[in-house]
């Protein structure tokens, strides 16, 4: 019967996302009710799962030979699971206002909540086709949330959006044939599952295919040849922005490179060589690359999408250690980076939203107008560099604890690209804070007489994140020692 | 259960009586008779398929019971009953889809004829698959030439004239190839039925005799083939041909005619000279080759193209790139994902092309993508069908192009790395290609735009909506249960032997 | 659990009473304010003397994460660090009370101004590594908005610079904060140093590397070469109390933050004789002489004295760096000495402009004989900066340089000892034309325009306090001089 769970829970909010355009609702009032309750009925259903895992698996479809839709729910998977479902909720609250201005809401809304159960299926896949299929699907339903505005602009984000993340499935294929050709089985099992025995040709052959697998999948967590779509993709309503490109799809990414990494083919066998090596460095340069292209960047959102890429290089560094530890670390910045970064789009959306501002030169004096959304963005910002007592630093420590004890050179100059890339976000983060609270000398408030802080329904999700920042930063102990038992394999 | 037997005679008789017959009738009663004739072909078939699949085994049949050489004879297993079965269901589909557009594109008086032309194609496509003997496949690959001209050329225009002119250029040179081949294959063995000439060849490749000529006979057909296939770089006829025929001419161009000499190949590798001798010959590197070629190039054409039509053609170029690759690996298992893709590409292929003709009507008739924008809220239906085709072009799992690419894959796999990393790697380009031009493209019909071009509703045309969604059954049973599709291919391909 | 909360009390105290400052919204009376701010000064004080008496405990407070506890430990060392931070900010409040008359938003000034009060407070009590380093971060913070008080386009820019430095700095103590944890077996400042030896063996490099990143990150703090940029700029644009507070205290923070690393961490023994020392040293004296010869240089007058304070404060990096027990001591009496100082000469400087607006010591002609009271503690002090006995000056001087000679370090023997006379020269140079301009104002000058105008009680009565202090320590050195050899000896 649990099984049958694993199934409900990707297409309850699928089916329910379908019908938003169907159903004749009253008002949007209605409209609001029916899908915050669809969200928050499937994230207890999730949370119940979590609680008492089904230790079976669903398989919903078999393609030709042992190629099948199977869904099993392991640590890795109640990790993402639990993370989506928690937050979407706040998100979906947060959307209802920010959507009320724009058109095509049923639209809107139907994507976006087939998202939810699409993100939850490559969450839940039990093995790697699987996930390449929820993956291909997650691009689908997403793009025509890129496309939403439908201002030129945005049909050209969505179209390199489309490019960039078809492609990189492409890639990813060639490493999925080879898990599915080589390895012992096709489910994913920690530890990897690549059967030596049984391949005789080049090793160095196999690692080129993982550097490749590795680049296809990384192109949805934004890695440096490949990010330019995520800032363009900031066109889309911030809801998306914040809760697909910060969160769902570029996690999934990441999520996707720790299973391949970690559960496909295995840290023991990649471990030390030009592979490790090769994707390390990429991650590395990413860190420095998006930091960078962040200080440069005026508009806001987009600020914050270099800012993303940065930090889900971030999370691949620490996979890409390929040590329980550097996986402890990945999760821990998985987890961190999704509340702190959805909660400064947050800020921006209800900056956008209630002035439509969007340049950060536009923010002289917020501070003193929009108290509380800019008192949270800072926090957040704090979170962001690392500054002890939030979660940003517990995220931080836990990856370079993991590279110090791997004791590899090239991931003690990941460290350095992670402080260089702090005091980088810092410079980011913090100009803008400093132009909302300390204009220059002089500053005529009344220009912006206008500006004031959102409402409740904007308010509340951003306090909850600003919570669970705290709380994250404070006493992460449980989830830390949660993570360490995924990614020892006891989990 | 036996006279299931004599369903590919009778169906391929059928066929032709049926084209003359039509000749006397006028356009709609040649239509009705057309469409009973197609569908009764696919019954059959099914039934043929049935008999086969249920006896697991393939049968010979002596026309009039004469043996060789006097008589001619029609071999059927599962792979070729099925194959029938399938081009039956693509036809009729392709002419329902395209039955608006022939009453206004082909003069009225000579729709007859192009029922006529019609039924003498799809009974040279049943000759193709089902006859065991070289020289009536010679035959009747003529008839096909002169039937898919005479498709081309019935819209009578400019541009069809040019182009029916330069595919018939291209065809002859192809088929007379083929023949030259045909002949040295003759004269070295003695035989015109496959299985004899298979003998022969066996005997003559274990003892060394007539090495060169049996080279040059296999290259000559090869490449004869492949030019009528439209193997890059021999794809300069189609685009023309695909772009400017009427819509349902272009979808049987595309999805059967070549599939039928790409299924032509196929028989002759393993009917007529044996997979082995084939396999030395290196004719597979060079296939493979151009296969990759193909692969790029179609692609990138497609990307320059302007025209939806003729972007969806040059698609094609880049999918018969993949049959010829899938040959190229050399193993059985890159020949049932060929075969696997010469399935999904014509269902796919075929619906593109339908799916096309519904864009351009919502569209006042242009086929610049300019016009199309905002196609796919016009035209609902067409818009939904064209995106499933796209992205089973693009190779979409639950569609048909993600099984004929993860069966390619998992062959290249498991070949030499000097053939598997050029496999994986242009697989993974060519995706991206098909995604740059197809993905475009469904962004720009779903791109609203204030238009002055009316909205079509699938009740103004039901037969077209009909077909539309019977296309996209087709494909995502394709994607979905491919599992019995590829074991009856491997079946098939081990009752060639 | 008495010292736990008698410590917590002295640092959340400030901090939430400031906080709250900030945070309430209505408009006080400037009155109302000023009594607030001043018996939460008071207050604070008597909490700070409160945990002064304590013993020497290790409190957990919780624990971040596995193995990473936050811990509050007050030991010898820390006790002179608070009592100096209590005194200079107690006096430079006291100061501002008056001089924050001519600036705005004096709220939120007292406000971050109480707040960073405990903050200084929470890294003089910090425990381990990590809670120093939490601390440290949120001191850069709170005290950032004092730096710019003001919103010019300088400011602002100043602050950012100073913001951006310290970051960087952090983040490369941070650098090897995370080799540290690994190599160590507690993080807990113990005296003597942690290292585990055995962990350690065969990375040797790796944890000098470390180490000379940890120094140069918190030197950027104390002003240390090439590092040292921010200071002049920052320093200067600050309202003068908060200048005053941040030149004699935030800086020290990072001499007692690589106090910290060096002894109490990686141990003395470690580092000694090895590159990193020489380099260590070198930077010191670079900027010992470098501050002084900038410093002579610059005509405005609070400039001049914070590229003083790049001089001065390595002197004290220069003690700690020749690792004995003698230069050690040299540097924890520097360290108070110039806290003294330094805060008395930025309040001269705040009480100069807040009466007359002059900022340029060429216009400072006759000065003296306007103000006297100011001018006699600032010749007083200046005397001390320049370590002309028997003020505090001297005696730390002479104490850094007998570490110097005792500690046998070829080249740095000898040129350590050399350079810090020069520099005192310098001193002298750039200190001195204040006084004799100020009193001395030449022929020419015009005493009919002459006009009294010393400043309030709350201003000098700070100055006098200060200036006398320096004067103290350096008379009845004894009882102090003792308590700071046996901290030092203990660290070796």
């Amino acid at each position: 019967m649990n099984e049958v769970m694993l199934l409900i829970i990707v297409l309850f909010p699928f089916a329910a996302g379908v019908l938003i355009p169907l159903l004749p609702f009253k008002n949007r009032r209605w409209m609001m009710i029916y899908i915050e309750t669809v969200v928050v009925i499937n994230s207890i259903l999730v949370w119940l799962l979590l609680f008492n895992r089904p230790d079976g698996a669903f398989t919903l479809l078999k393609f030709t030979g042992n190629l099948s839709v199977t869904f099993h729910l392991d640590g890795l998977a109640c990790i993402f699971a639990g993370l989506v479902s928690a937050l979407w909720p706040l998100a979906t609250l947060y959307s209802f206002e920010y959507m009320k201005h724009e058109e095509h809401e049923k639209i809107f809304f139907m994507f976006y909540t087939m998202t939810l159960g699409v993100t939850l299926g490559i969450a839940t896949s039990a093995n790697i086709l699987s996930m390449y299929f929820f993956y291909e699907l997650l691009t689908l339903v997403t793009t025509p949330l890129v496309l939403h505005t439908l201002t030129r602009e945005a049909v050209l984000a969505s179209r390199t959006y489309l490019y960039y993340s078809l492609g990189g499935a492409a890639f990813a294929f060639i490493g999925m044939i080879f898990i599915i050709v080589y390895g012992s089985t096709t489910d994913f099992v920690y530890g990897g599952v690549l059967d030596l025995a049984n391949y005789t040709g080049n090793v160095n052959l196999l690692l080129f295919i993982y550097v490749l697998a590795f680049m296809g999948f990384g192109v949805k967590a934004a890695i440096c040849p490949f990010c330019s779509w995520l800032p363009k993709a900031g066109v889309a309503p911030t809801p998306v922005t914040a809760l697909l490109h910060a969160v769902a799809v570029v996690k999934s990414g990441a999520f996707a490179i720790m299973r391949l990494t970690y559960y496909c083919f295995g840290t023991e066998f990649l471990k030390g060589t030009w592979a490790q090596y090769t994707v390390m460095s990429i991650t590395i340069f990413t860190i420095v690359f998006g930091c960078s292209m962040a200080v440069r960047e005026r508009h806001l959102k987009r600020r914050l999408a270099y800012s993303t890429i940065s930090n889900l290089s971030y999370i691949l560094f620490g996979v890409t250690i390929m040590t329980p530890l550097g996986l402890v670390g990945a999760l821990t910045h998985m987890i961190c980076h999704a509340v702190m970064k959805i909660c400064s789009f947050f800020c921006a959306g209800a900056v956008m939203y209630k002035t439509g501002r969007s340049y950060v030169y536009e923010l002289d004096g917020f501070g003193r107008k929009m108290p509380k959304t800019f008192g949270i963005f800072t926090i957040s910002a704090f979170a962001l560099m690392g500054v002890p007592g939030l979660c940003g630093f517990i995220s931080k420590f836990n990856l370079a604890k993991a590279a110090v004890e791997s004791e590899n050179v090239l991931a003690y100059v990941g460290i350095g690209a992670l402080l260089i890339s702090a005091i980088l976000t810092a410079i980011y983060m913090l100009t803008i804070v400093i132009r909302a609270f300390f204009p220059k000398q002089g500053f005529d408030y009344n220009s912006i007489r206008d500006v004031e802080d959102p409402n409740w329904v904007m308010l509340l999700p951003l306090s909850l994140f600003v919570v669970g920042m705290v709380i994250l930063g404070l006493h992460p102990q449980p989830l830390i020692e949660l993570f360490t038992n995924v990614a020892n394999g006891l989990f | 259960m036996e006279i299931l037997r004599n369903f590919p005679c009778f169906s391929l008789i059928l066929s032709m009586c049926a084209s003359i017959i039509s000749s006397a009738l006028n356009g709609k009663w040649a239509r009705r008779l057309n469409i009973f004739v197609i569908s009764a072909i696919g019954v059959m078939s099914a039934c043929t398929l049935y008999f086969t699949f249920v006896t697991n085994q393939c049968y010979i049949y002596k026309m009039g019971r004469f043996s060789a050489p006097w008589g001619n004879e029609i071999r059927f297993g599962n792979l070729e009953a099925a194959m029938a079965l399938f081009f039956s269901v693509i036809m009729l589909l392709s002419i329902l889809g395209g039955r608006k557009h022939l009453f206004v594109e082909v003069d009225p008086f000579k729709e007859n004829l192009y029922y006529v032309l019609i039924n003498l194609l799809m009974s040279s496509l049943l000759a193709l698959i089902y006859t065991n003997d070289l020289f009536t496949a010679y035959v009747f690959v003529e008839i096909n030439t002169i039937s898919a001209c005479g498709l081309i050329m019935i819209r009578e225009n400019g541009h069809t004239l040019e182009a029916a002119t330069r595919y018939m250029l291209m065809s002859l040179i192809g088929s007379g190839l083929l023949l030259f081949g045909l002949c040295i294959l003759y004269d070295i063995t003695g035989h015109l039925l496959m299985s004899n000439i298979k003998e022969q060849v066996l005997i003559l490749a274990q003892t060394g005799q007539y090495h060169i000529p049996l080279v040059v006979a296999i290259i000559f057909m090869g490449v004869g083939l492949a030019i009528k296939s439209a193997l890059f770089p021999f794809h300069s006829w189609l685009p023309d041909s695909y772009g400017y025929s009427t819509a349902s001419s272009a979808a049987i161009l595309s999805s059967l005619v070549s599939k039928g000499y790409i299924f032509l190949l196929i028989k002759i590798f393993y009917r007529v000279i044996g997979f082995e001798v084939i396999a030395e010959s290196r004719l597979f590197n060079v296939l493979f080759v151009f296969g990759l070629c193909g692969m790029i190039f179609g692609s990138l054409s497609a990307i320059r193209e302007n025209d939806i039509r003729r972007m969806i053609a040059f698609s094609s170029v880049a999918q018969i790139g993949y049959i010829y690759m899938g040959f190229g690996l050399g193993t059985e298992a890159g020949m049932i994902a060929s075969i696997f893709h010469i399935f999904s590409h014509a269902a796919t292929k075929s619906m593109l092309f339908i799916a096309a003709v519904g864009l351009t009507d919502a569209s006042g008739k242009s086929k610049k993508f300019i016009d199309l924008t905002g196609a796919g809220y016009r035209n609902v239906i067409a818009g939904a069908t064209f995106t499933v085709g796209s992205l089973s072009m693009v190779g979409v799992p639950l569609f048909s192009g993600f099984i004929s690419k993860i069966l390619f894959a998992q062959a290249s796999v498991s070949v030499g790395v000097s053939k598997m990393l050029p496999t994986l790697i242009v697989l993974a380009i060519s995706t991206i290609l098909n995604a740059i031009y197809f993905m475009k493209t469904v962004v720009r019909i779903y791109t609203p735009v204030k238009s002055d071009y009316p909205s079509i509703s699938w009740k103004q045309d039901v037969s077209y909506a009909v077909v539309c969604i019977c296309f996209i059954i087709c494909n995502v049973l394709l994607g979905m249960c491919s599992e019995p599709i590829v074991d009856l291919i491997r079946s098939g391909l081990a009752m060639f032997a | 659990m008495s010292e736990s909360v008698s410590l917590l009390l002295a640092i959340l105290f400030p901090v939430l009473a400031g906080t709250a400052l900030l945070v309430v919204r209505q408009k006080g009376e400037r009155k109302n304010i000023l009594a607030y701010v001043g018996v939460v000064l008071g207050i604070t004080g008597v909490l700070v003397i409160n945990a002064l008496t304590t013993k020497e405990t290790e409190i957990v407070l919780f624990e971040l994460m596995e193995h990473v506890p936050i811990v509050l430990k007050l030991d010898g060392f820390g006790k002179l660090f608070l009592a100096i931070v209590s005194i200079v900010w107690i006096l430079a409040g006291c100061f501002s009370f008056t001089y924050m008359k001519h600036e705005k938003n004096e709220k939120r000034y007292f406000g971050f101004y109480l707040v960073t009060f405990g903050v200084l407070i929470g890294l003089g009590c910090a425990g381990n590594l990590i809670t120093m380093y939490a601390v440290y971060e949120f001191m850069t913070l709170v005290s950032f908005p004092l730096v710019i008080h003001n919103q010019s386009k300088e400011a602002v820019m100043a602050g950012l610079k100073y913001l951006f430095y310290s970051f960087f700095g952090a983040y490369m103590a941070l650098f090897g904060l995370f080799f540290l944890c690994r190599y160590t077996t507690t993080l807990t400042f113990t005296a003597g140093g942690t290292l585990n030896m055995e962990l350690a063996a065969g990375h040797e490099t790796l944890l000098l590397v470390a180490a000379c990143l940890m120094l140069v990150g918190f030197g950027v703090k104390a002003g240390m070469f090439p590092l040292h940029a921010w200071l002049p700029t920052a320093h200067p644009v600050a309202p003068a109390p908060a200048s005053a507070a941040l030149s004699g205290i935030i800086v020290k923070a990072g001499v007692l933050a690589i106090v910290r690393v060096i002894f109490y961490l990686f141990g003395a023994d470690f580092i000694r004789g090895t590159w990193v020392q020489y380099l260590f040293l070198t930077l010191a004296l670079i900027t010992v002489f470098m501050g002084s010869m900038l410093a002579y240089r610059e005509k405005v007058l609070k400039k001049r004295l914070a590229y003083s304070t790049v001089s001065q404060l390595s002197y004290i990096l220069f003690g700690i760096a020749l690792l004995n027990p003698v230069g050690l001591t040299g540097s924890m009496l520097h360290m108070i000495a110039h806290a003294f100082i330094k805060c008395a000469l930025f309040l001269c400087a705040g009480a100069i402009i807040f009466q007359t607006g002059i900022t340029n010591v060429d216009d400072l002609k006759g000065i003296g004989k306007k103000m006297p009271l100011t001018i006699w503690c600032f010749t007083i002090v200046s005397l001390g900066l320049i370590g002309i006995p028997p003020t505090g000056g001297f005696i730390s001087k002479w104490y850094l340089a007998t570490g110097a000679l005792d500690s046998g370090i070829a080249g740095f023997q000898y040129a350590g000892p050399i350079i810090l006379l020069i520099s005192a020269l310098l001193t002298a140079g750039y200190l001195l034309p204040v006084t004799i301009k100020g009193f001395f104002p030449g022929d020419d000058f015009d005493y009919d325009k002459l006009e009294k105008c010393e400043p309030g009680k709350w201003m000098t009565v700070p100055l006098v306090i200060l200036a006398v202090l320096s004067v103290v320590i350096g008379m009845f050195p004894n009882g102090l001089l003792s308590y700071i050899q046996t901290v030092a000896a203990g660290l070796m």
